[in-house]
This record gives C-alpha cells, sequence and structure tokens, in this order.
C-alpha cells in the first residue's frame, strides 16, 4: 500500500496552487485533508502524477460571520466547525451534519472545502450545502466566481470545478430563527458513510408550513434535492399522515439508487423514506 | 519423576496469596502503552530489502506465462522469485486435510484472488510495489467455482484436477443411537442457517524478515509469529533443511486470533533472501493483502441442524450437517475448524445420542483460517437456536429449557456424546446468576410493555461451553499431525536473587508474561519486580507451542509450577547442609526455605541460589551450582481417537451464560443492543482483570461476527470486502459493556484448577445477539437464519412478514 510515483507542489497561495494546476492540468490532484485522496493513493485506485498539496496556503482557514451567512475557508478543518460557537448558533443544522462526518480523527484533517469538492453523494456536507443554498466561491485562473449548490454537483465524485480551479470558500447562509431543521442518516457502523440520509428544513407560519427544503443523500448520483415533497409541504398542515404520505412517495418515486454489498435498491429507497419521515417530525418539533 | 501439580492457590508455598488470583497490571503494558514494544515492522538490520508479492487477480486462471524482465530491471529491485523458484527450493504447503494445495507462489495455475504469484525484493517497499507493475502475467482465465453447493455437485468444475472433484473430506460421526432417537421422539425440530465468512482482524497484520544464510544454509527469521517453534520445523520440512538450522525469532505482536499463519510470505521472504545472496527480506503484509490473500477468513458455512425433543423439553438428540467452505486450499488449519465442534458438540446439554455430517469443499476464495474459538462460534449459534426454536413451540422460557437439559453439577467429569471429557461446570449457578443480575421477570415484563407499544423488544439467554487446553489428539480426524506439543519454561535464579524466566512465546496481547510473573512471585515469595520473562528462539527455548485452543494460560502455570517445585528441590538440599537436616526436612514457605522443626533455622531462597553458584565448599554433592529447572507440561491422559472420531481432546470446559436484550427497528432492520449480562466460569481465574479483558474482546468480536462483519464474494469470485471500508469491524461504539460475574468452579484436572479462557465470548455472543433478535421478531412470525444479522436482511425478513 504505497501510492505510485508522483510529483509534489506545496503552494503557499491560492494564486501558485491555481497556476500549478493551471500548469499540469488534469494529472494533478489537490491534497487537502487527504482523508479521501490519501487512500485512494496507497490503494494505487488514484494514480495523478502530481500533488498538489494546499496546506500550507495562507488565509483558507477560517469560519466567521458575514451578514446573514457564514462564510468558511475551504481549507478549515471540520472540526474546527463543529467546535465553533458560532456554527452552533448561525446554523444548527451544519453543525449537526458535521458531527455525523467519520469520526473525531477523520474531522481533525478533514476539511470543508475538500470534502464538498470530492462530492461524495453520500457526505453530509454536499448535501447540507445544497440544503441551505451555500454557495462556492472558486478561484481559477480567470479569477473569483461564486456558484450555488444546486449548480455545483454534477454527478459522482464531479463537480462544476475546472481542471484549473480551486474552491476555496463556502458561504452558508444563517438558518432563519424559527426555521425547523434536522439530519437523519442510516449507517452501518457510527461514522461510516450513509446507506441514505436525508435533511430538512421547514418553517411554520401560523400552524401552516410557509417554507421547506428536503434533500437526500446516498441515493442518487449527488445529493438529491426532493420539490416534489417540498410542494407537497408548503401551505399544509404538517401533521403524522402528510408525514408518512411523503415518506411513501419518496419511497416509491425516486430514482433507483445504486446496489452495494450493504444495502440494494429496494432497502435504500425505503431508507430514503423512513429517514425523510422521521427528519420531517424532528424538524417540526424543532420549527416555531 | 512424578508431580503433584497444586491443585489451588492453598496448595502454594506461602501462607496467603499475594499476587495469583489477583487483578495485578500487566507487566507488558508499560512497553506497550509507551510505544516501546519492538513489532516486527520497527527492526530494520543491516542490508535489509524489502519484498512485495504481486497476487492474483483472477480467482481461477491458468497462468501461461509470467515474465519478470522488466520488474529485475528497475533500478533498486534485487531479487525477482516465481512459482518455478518454489518449485526448485521448497516443498508443496503442508495442507490439512492432506493433499489440498499448491507452493507458496502459483505455478500452473491460480486458485483464488489475492494468491501470491510473484515477488520482488527491492531497496525499498516503494520501488518494490512499482516493480509489481512491471510484473507480465498472461493469464488464461477458466471459470470460477464460488457456490460452496454447486462445488459440492458431482461433475462441478474442480479446483484440482488431480482430484475426483471439491470434496476435501467428507464423513458422518454417529454417536449413540441417533435414528431411534429421532424417530422415538415427542417433537422433532429442523432447521437450516447460513454463517457467513469472518474472520480474526488483529491490529497488526502479519510480517516477517527472513535471512538464509547461504554459507552454512542456515535460516533466521524474525516475525508475528504466534506459534514460532511449530513454524520453524514447518520450514525444515519446506526447504529440506536439518531442523536445527532453522531459527526462529518471534516478535512481539499485535493480536493474532488465528489470524498470523504467515507461511507463504515466510517463505516467499525466505527465497528472495536466498536469490538476494543472504539479504534480510522484510515484508510486512498490508491490510488489504491481508483481508485477500492472508489469515483473515474463516468459518463460511451452511448448516442444517434437528432436535429431538420430548414433551418435557429434555432433548434427546441433535443432528447437525455442515457443509463448510474451505476456499482454494487446505493450507493454514482452517480445517481444524470445522472438527473443534466435536469438543463441544452438545453445549451445557446432557443429550445422549449426536450425529455430525461433515462436508469440507473446495472453491475459489482465500483458503479459510483459524479464528478465535477455533469453530465453535457457528456450531454454538446453531445449538442455541435449535433450543429456542423447541422452546417456543414447547410454550417453554427459553431460560427453562436450558435448565431442564443442563449436565447436571454432580455429573462431573462428564463425557459427551462426541467424546470429550467435561472437567467440571455449574451450568444452572451460572445461568440464575444471570437471570438475577438481568432481573429476568422484570426484563420480561419490561418486553411486554414494550410489545404493547409496538416496539420489537426481545431477550436472548444462552448457555455455551468453551473448551481449552486442545493436545495433539484434538484433530487428528481430519489429518493433522504434531500439533498440541508440550508448553516449557526454564526458570532460573542469579546470584543476586533476581529470577528469569525463558519462554517460547512471544507477547501477543495475552498476558501471559504477567501470569508468569505471578506465578514465580508468589512460589518464591518475592514482588514481582523481582521477576523477569524473556523470550527465546526455538533454538534455545524449552519446549513449547505458543498461544493456541485457550491453552496457553493453563499449560505455561503447569509449566512454571513443575519448573519452581524442581528448582525448589536443588534449593532445598542446599538448605538442609547448611542447617545439617535432611532434605525432606526442609520446607519452602513465603520465599524462605526453613527446617520444618526449627522455622527460625531458615534461609532464603535468594541466598540459597548464591550458594549454589559461588561457594562450591558450600554445595552438596549431588547438586550441579545451577539454580535453574525446566519443565515442559502437557496434558495428561491423551488418548487416540475411537472409530467415530470420539477422543477426550480437550482438557478443560469452561461456560457462560449471556442475556442479552436487543432492539429490532423494523422500519429500518437496525438493531440496538439495550442489555447485556454475562456470568461466566473460567475455574481458577490467575487474574482476573486478564480473564475480563478476554471476555470484553470477545463480546466485540461476537457483536462483529453477529451484526457486521462478512467477507463477500462475486460470482466471478473477486472479494467485494478488501478493506475495511466494507468488511466492518465493530468499533467502540457497537459494542456493549456487558454487566459481568465470575463464578469459579476449578478445574480437577489441571494445575491451580484454571481453566482455558483465551477464546471466550465468541462462543456465547453470537448465539446470544440472535436469539435475542429472534426473540424480538417473534411476534412478526419470521426467524433469521443468517449471520450476519445485516440491517438489509432484517428489514428484507420483516417487509415479507408483513406483505
Amino acid at each position: 500500500m504505497k501510492p505510485a510515483s508522483f510529483e509534489y507542489f506545496a503552494p503557499t497561495s491560492v494564486a501558485d496552487a491555481v497556476s500549478l494546476l493551471q500548469e499540469h492540468g488534469l494529472e494533478a490532484k489537490l491534497l487537502a485533508g487527504g482523508q479521501s485522496l490519501v487512500p485512494l493513493l496507497n490503494m494505487r485506485l488514484a494514480r495523478p502524477t502530481v500533488v498538489i498539496d494546499v496546506n500550507r496556503v495562507d488565509g483558507l482557514s477560517y469560519v466567521r460571520e458575514d451578514g446573514d451567512a457564514l462564510a468558511i475557508g475551504a481549507m478549515t478543518h471540520q472540526r474546527e466547525v463543529e467546535r465553533a460557537e458560532l456554527v452552533q448558533r448561525v446554523n444548527p443544522l451544519l453543525h449537526a451534519a458535521t458531527r455525523l462526518i467519520g469520526h473525531p480523527q477523520i474531522r481533525n484533517r478533514g476539511t470543508v472545502g475538500g470534502s464538498i469538492a470530492h462530492a461524495d453523494p453520500a457526505a453530509e456536507l454536499p448535501a447540507v450545502a445544497l440544503a441551505l443554498d451555500a454557495e462556492m466561491h472558486i478561484t481559477g485562473p480567470n479569477g473569483e466566481k461564486a456558484v450555488p449548490a444546486a449548480d455545483f454537483f454534477v454527478t459522482y465524485l464531479t463537480t462544476t470545478l475546472e481542471p484549473a480551479e480551486m474552491l476555496t470558500e463556502v458561504r452558508v447562509p444563517a438558518l432563519p430563527q424559527g426555521t425547523g431543521w434536522s439530519i437523519q442518516e442510516m449507517a452501518r457502523r457510527h461514522g461510516d458513510f450513509a446507506l441514505a440520509g436525508a435533511t430538512v428544513t421547514l418553517s411554520m407560519n401560523g400552524g401552516m408550513c410557509s417554507d421547506a427544503r428536503v434533500v437526500l443523500f446516498g441515493v442518487g448520483a449527488t445529493p438529491l434535492r426532493v420539490q416534489q415533497a417540498e410542494e407537497r409541504l408548503i401551505g399544509e398542515r404538517v401533521d403524522a399522515a402528510l408525514i408518512s404520505e411523503i415518506g411513501r412517495e419518496i419511497s416509491s418515486s425516486i430514482d433507483e439508487p445504486l446496489a452495494d454489498i450493504h444495502a440494494t435498491s429496494e432497502y435504500r429507497r425505503n431508507l430514503a423514506g423512513v429517514l425523510t419521515e422521521r427528519a420531517l417530525v424532528e424538524a417540526l418539533g424543532r420549527a416555531a | 519423576m512424578t508431580f503433584e501439580f497444586p491443585k489451588s492457590l492453598d496448595d502454594l508455598p506461602i501462607s496467603s496469596p499475594k499476587w495469583v488470583g489477583k487483578p495485578v497490571n500487566r507487566v507488558e503494558d508499560p512497553q506497550l502503552v509507551t510505544g516501546k514494544t519492538e513489532f516486527i515492522d520497527n527492526i530494520t538490520l543491516p542490508g535489509m530489502v524489502h519484498c512485495a508479492i504481486l497476487h492474483s487477480p483472477h480467482a481461477h486462471a491458468r497462468i501461461k506465462s509470467i515474465d519478470m524482465s522488466r520488474a529485475a530491471a528497475l533500478l533498486g529491485v534485487v531479487a525477482t522469485l516465481t512459482g518455478e523458484d518454489a518449485e526448485r527450493w521448497s516443498r508443496p504447503m503442508y495442507t490439512t486435510p492432506q493433499g489440498w494445495g499448491g507452493y507458496v507462489l502459483a505455478t500452473d495455475k491460480v486458485r483464488f484472488v489475492g494468491e501470491p504469484v510473484a515477488a520482488v525484493a527491492a531497496t525499498s517497499r516503494y520501488i518494490a510495489e512499482d516493480a509489481l507493475e512491471l510484473i507480465d502475467v498472461e493469464y488464461e482465465p477458466i471459470d470460477p467455482i464460488v457456490d460452496a453447493f454447486s462445488a459440492a455437485q458431482p461433475g462441478s468444475p474442480k479446483v484440482f484436477e488431480e482430484h475426483d472433484d471439491n470434496i476435501m473430506y467428507q464423513r458422518v460421526f454417529t454417536w449413540g443411537e441417533v435414528d431411534e432417537s429421532f424417530q422415538k421422539a415427542d417433537h422433532v425440530y429442523k432447521e437450516s442457517f447460513r454463517w457467513n465468512r469472518v474472520g480474526a482482524n488483529p491490529l497488526e497484520t502479519f510480517g516477517v524478515i527472513s535471512e538464509w544464510d547461504l554459507v552454512d544454509d542456515t535460516l533466521t527469521c524474525r516475525g508475528a509469529f504466534q506459534t514460532a517453534s511449530f513454524m520453524a520445523m514447518g520450514r525444515a520440512a519446506t526447504f529440506r533443511l536439518p531442523s536445527n538450522k532453522v531459527r526462529f525469532i518471534a516478535q512481539p505482536h499485535g493480536g493474532s486470533f488465528g489470524g498470523k499463519g504467515g507461511g507463504r510470505g515466510t517463505d516467499i521472504t525466505l527465497m528472495l533472501s536466498r536469490k538476494a545472496a543472504g539479504r534480510p527480506v522484510k515484508w510486512i503484509e498490508d491490510r488489504m493483502e491481508y483481508l485477500s490473500s492472508g489469515g483473515s477468513q474463516a468459518w463460511d458455512r451452511h448448516y442444517e441442524a434437528s432436535i429431538a425433543v420430548n414433551d418435557d423439553g429434555t432433548v434427546t438428540a441433535l443432528r447437525v450437517k455442515l457443509l463448510d467452505d474451505m476456499g482454494a486450499t487446505a493450507e493454514g488449519f482452517g480445517a481444524t475448524g470445522a472438527v473443534k465442534p466435536m469438543a463441544s458438540f452438545t453445549g451445557c446439554y446432557a443429550i445422549p445420542n449426536a450425529e455430525y455430517d461433515l462436508t469440507l469443499v473446495a472453491t475459489n476464495k482465500l483458503p479459510a483460517s483459524p479464528y478465535r474459538g477455533m469453530g465453535p462460534p457457528p456450531h454454538n449459534f446453531v445449538l442455541e437456536q435449535m433450543m429456542d426454536i423447541a422452546a417456543r413451540d414447547l410454550g417453554l422460557d427459553p431460560a427453562e429449557m436450558r435448565r431442564r437439559n443442563f449436565i447436571p453439577a454432580d455429573q462431573f467429569p462428564y463425557i459427551i456424546a462426541s467424546g470429550n471429557e467435561y472437567d467440571s461446570g455449574e451450568y444452572e449457578a451460572a445461568l440464575d446468576k444471570v437471570l438475577e443480575m438481568a432481573g429476568y421477570e422484570q426484563l420480561r415484563r419490561e418486553q411486554e410493555e414494550a410489545r404493547a407499544q409496538g416496539r420489537h423488544v426481545g431477550i436472548g439467554v444462552v448457555s455455551t461451553i468453551e473448551p481449552g487446553v486442545f493436545d495433539w489428539n484434538a484433530y487428528t480426524v481430519i489429518g493433522t499431525q504434531g500439533i498440541g506439543i508440550p508448553e516449557g519454561v526454564t526458570v532460573a535464579i542469579d546470584t543476586m536473587g533476581k529470577i528469569t524466566a525463558r519462554v517460547g512465546f512471544a507477547l501477543e496481547g495475552q498476558g501471559q508474561y504477567t501470569v508468569v510473573t505471578q506465578l514465580l512471585a508468589e512460589y518464591f515469595g518475592v514482588e514481582l519486580e523481582d521477576v523477569r520473562v524473556v523470550l527465546a528462539d526455538n533454538l534455545s527455548a524449552p519446549p513449547n507451542f505458543g498461544p493456541g485452543g485457550s491453552r496457553l494460560g493453563v499449560a505455561i502455570t503447569g509449566a512454571v509450577l513443575g519448573a519452581a517445585q524442581r528448582l525448589t528441590e536443588k534449593l532445598t538440599k542446599v538448605a538442609a547442609k547448611l542447617f545439617e537436616v535432611q532434605p525432606e526436612d526442609v520446607e519452602l514457605l513465603d520465599g524462605m526455605l526453613r527446617v520444618k522443626s526449627v522455622p527460625e533455622s531458615q534461609l532464603s531462597v535468594a541466598n540459597a541460589a548464591a550458594i549454589m553458584l559461588n561457594r562450591s565448599d558450600m554445595l552438596p554433592p549431588d547438586v550441579d551450582p545451577s539454580p535453574q529447572a525446566t519443565f515442559a507440561w502437557t496434558a495428561p491422559g491423551r488418548v487416540e481417537p475411537d472409530e467415530q472420531g470420539r477422543v477426550k481432546s480437550y482438557l478443560t470446559a469452561a461456560n457462560a451464560c449471556h442475556l442479552v436484550m436487543v432492539e429490532v427497528d423494523p422500519d429500518t432492520g437496525q438493531v440496538e443492543i439495550l442489555k447485556y449480562y454475562i456470568a461466566d466460569d473460567c475455574g481458577t481465574r490467575l487474574n482476573p482483570a486478564n480473564v475480563e479483558g478476554m471476555v470484553q474482546g470477545a463480546v466485540a468480536q461476537g457483536v462483529g461476527a453477529t451484526l457486521l462483519e462478512e467477507y463477500v464474494y462475486d460470482d466471478d469470485g473477486q472479494l467485494l470486502t478488501a478493506s475495511f471500508m466494507d468488511y466492518l469491524l465493530p468499533t467502540i461504539h457497537e459494542v456493549p459493556f456487558p454487566e459481568k460475574a465470575a463464578l469459579v468452579t476449578p478445574s480437577p484436572f489441571t494445575p491451580l484448577g484454571a481453566k482455558g479462557a483465551g477464546e471466550s465470548a465468541i462462543h456465547t455472543t453470537p448465539a446470544a445477539i440472535m436469539c435475542a433478535i429472534n426473540d424480538a421478531l417473534l411476534p412478526l412470525g419470521v426467524r433469521a437464519k443468517e449471520v450476519p444479522a445485516s440491517p438489509n436482511r432484517l428489514w428484507k425478513l420483516i417487509q415479507g412478514a408483513s406483505g
């Protein structure tokens, strides 16, 4: 379990990192926390000829409040987000989702930007990024741009990032006061990638649902927003009957998820429905 | 000379025990927790090179050609090796049953994904792995044989062309009046079960550094060997070398659980060293290699069982039919796991008649290895499910069902139907203890309440045996010879009065160095710090085997007490001469040799030893100036199996009763362990903390096997669980910490009355959790019969019930 040989760079600025990416194109891989890339390298399942280690790039590790949003540097360790009182206050859903990533050892090394750019469809951060309308700040050869989460995830392990682009910041809008929220997932063991998961935000106004967001993960090629379910919620009194109806609809309507040795596609669909129901119940209980 | 071993702690030469039987801190731990223990990968020898092994990507393929030239040409590559070298220099691997294996590197064809095909030695592991990519192998794939049932059919394609079929072994053992008992029974219950492939996963994989000295043809291997002397003997046979030219130095290692076979890696590195002009060659098995081609896999079983039961719940006969998928070869002693259940075939129960219909079949999977428990855990799972099935049908509480079938406490020693002798036991007392700890009746009420709320809560209560201290005769029925040799120790007292014990087994985690230290400190009345245990290589150690089959704690206790007694005899003579009395007038008590009639006339053990070494004038004429003694212990009364395989194989029978309460989430199939209680009895506890650690660790492995772990192969024979992403070991979050109670029924057959306790709860936990799951599922009318009981499997089962 030793990686194939590669050339190693450790730039200290985003500009240098981007120009290295430009120079080496598809042959290059950015190394952030290394929680996915390093095992892939060691198993020789990934064989980039160039590794650009961005751990020495200054100024990419921070969590700050910026207006109505959290600005999180791409190289911020997940553990830092988890421990930031600011995150817990401004966006408890993001906080809860972060705690579901792996184990403390993994979150000590894993980064927010690394997880989102890696785009594993069973990962928590891409799902909440989509659920919370996060915005990806990207630097490339032509300067900076912002891409909404809804446009960012393309398919398995693939985003709209161009070969010479680098994710530098994730902006996550604050969860408005009174919004109910929940993230539910089913994993074989504590800390494993979810077999399936669901995250819900719910705004209630005078007993009626005024806004809802339902996002599933682990059941498709990207995190999946279920607009059909959101439409069924908005304008309704959310009760047990509606919740179980939505659960059933999700179980029967989502595209057949991939099967693996831990979960058949049928079981994953069931989980998507069950976990959505549980997330709706919890979110409803939290909504003010 | 005959020895009278102390039967209990009271028989030791001390006024009151200070160390033995106490939870003393392990002497191994300061080195371990400070990172000072020297594991094999910490060792670098001058001129050492690194081995990497090319593994087959095919489950079944003919090798058309292997071209090593590009690999050999890579800068840094020192030697390359293929099956041709193995054919020239070695014998085919020893297998049980015999004749079901090839060379350590494939020659004509590959038989499983991961089979070693070629190897290189290079100046770094990186270069060695790069070189593997330059080896050109031309394969001609053959249809893989993956399904055990198909493989066992006549006319199936064959794993070994030279055999008539894929049946490695087939035999029906019949004990007693089995047919008649089933005909006469009031009730007969029959069920089939599936135990999927699981296996050992020590923290540290196998590793070795081998040297082949070309001048005098001596071999030296340092490595993570569980049984160094046994390995050394095997290498002498493999390479046709005089056995005293093979030196094996076992390093401390990070556990084994049966997975540290390492024969292939050892032989490959030895031959690479031979090719590299004798340079030391290191190979550290990485985790993917371990999972796909190491000692990681065991017990891939398809069961059919039936029991004959009377109206009152007494079981009169048990039939078990096992098809065990051994994988591609019979190397590594995996097959012994199918035979060991005979040592405790009918569990804790007085079932007079039994039958074992055993078939071992070859398929294109990784050869099965030993795993902690060595085979009975799946058998116990089957037996205990059958007990529950009968109890349900008869309207008996599962605890009562067991109570009615226990071997009564006054019937020991007791010979079970399959021939093994149980030394002692109080099974009902263990059950009562667990029921009391759990508050069983209250727990059943809680269960009723939960059910009324629509929750699926279940309770499992099971009792099992842990056969301990195996011997040479345990596995002869499948052709295994020479396993189960004595365990020895040399005890020496130096001129400063300090005690050194030389043993032949390395640190592996079970704490036996602590046990040796406790025993010697106790016997000679000194502090633990005054005793040191050191490891000897196979050429300088007394006869030894090492850990395995829950034997070492008992065996080394016998060895230490024997050596201490021998040494005391010498010291007594010295004291007798000094005090001008006869040796029989002198006794050892609390570290002093004293004249029985004049207790003030006393000489310390340290002084007696110093006199022996330093004062030839004071030495009795029949005593040599050597305060040392060696003793090797072996179990008494071992004989060959009879015509039905019946044999007194395992000297001790520990027992345990587990009570588990679980809840099954019917929407997801997820199992949560709510409560867990254990009462276990392994006789005298030499170190209760050690035993508790054994129990806790074995619970973890039992939880893994029951709920999480499974080696999965696809239809092409590709392993789908070659990393810990997919082979799911339990973590601290998944493992309950049961409330534990100890019962002590000493063994009448062993020194101090201790019983083998190393395998422990893995015998019981899977059975207990599955019984609890099935109790939870009872209102749904479905029963889980396959482990691991994964959420997906249970959910599907529940869907079938409601749909």
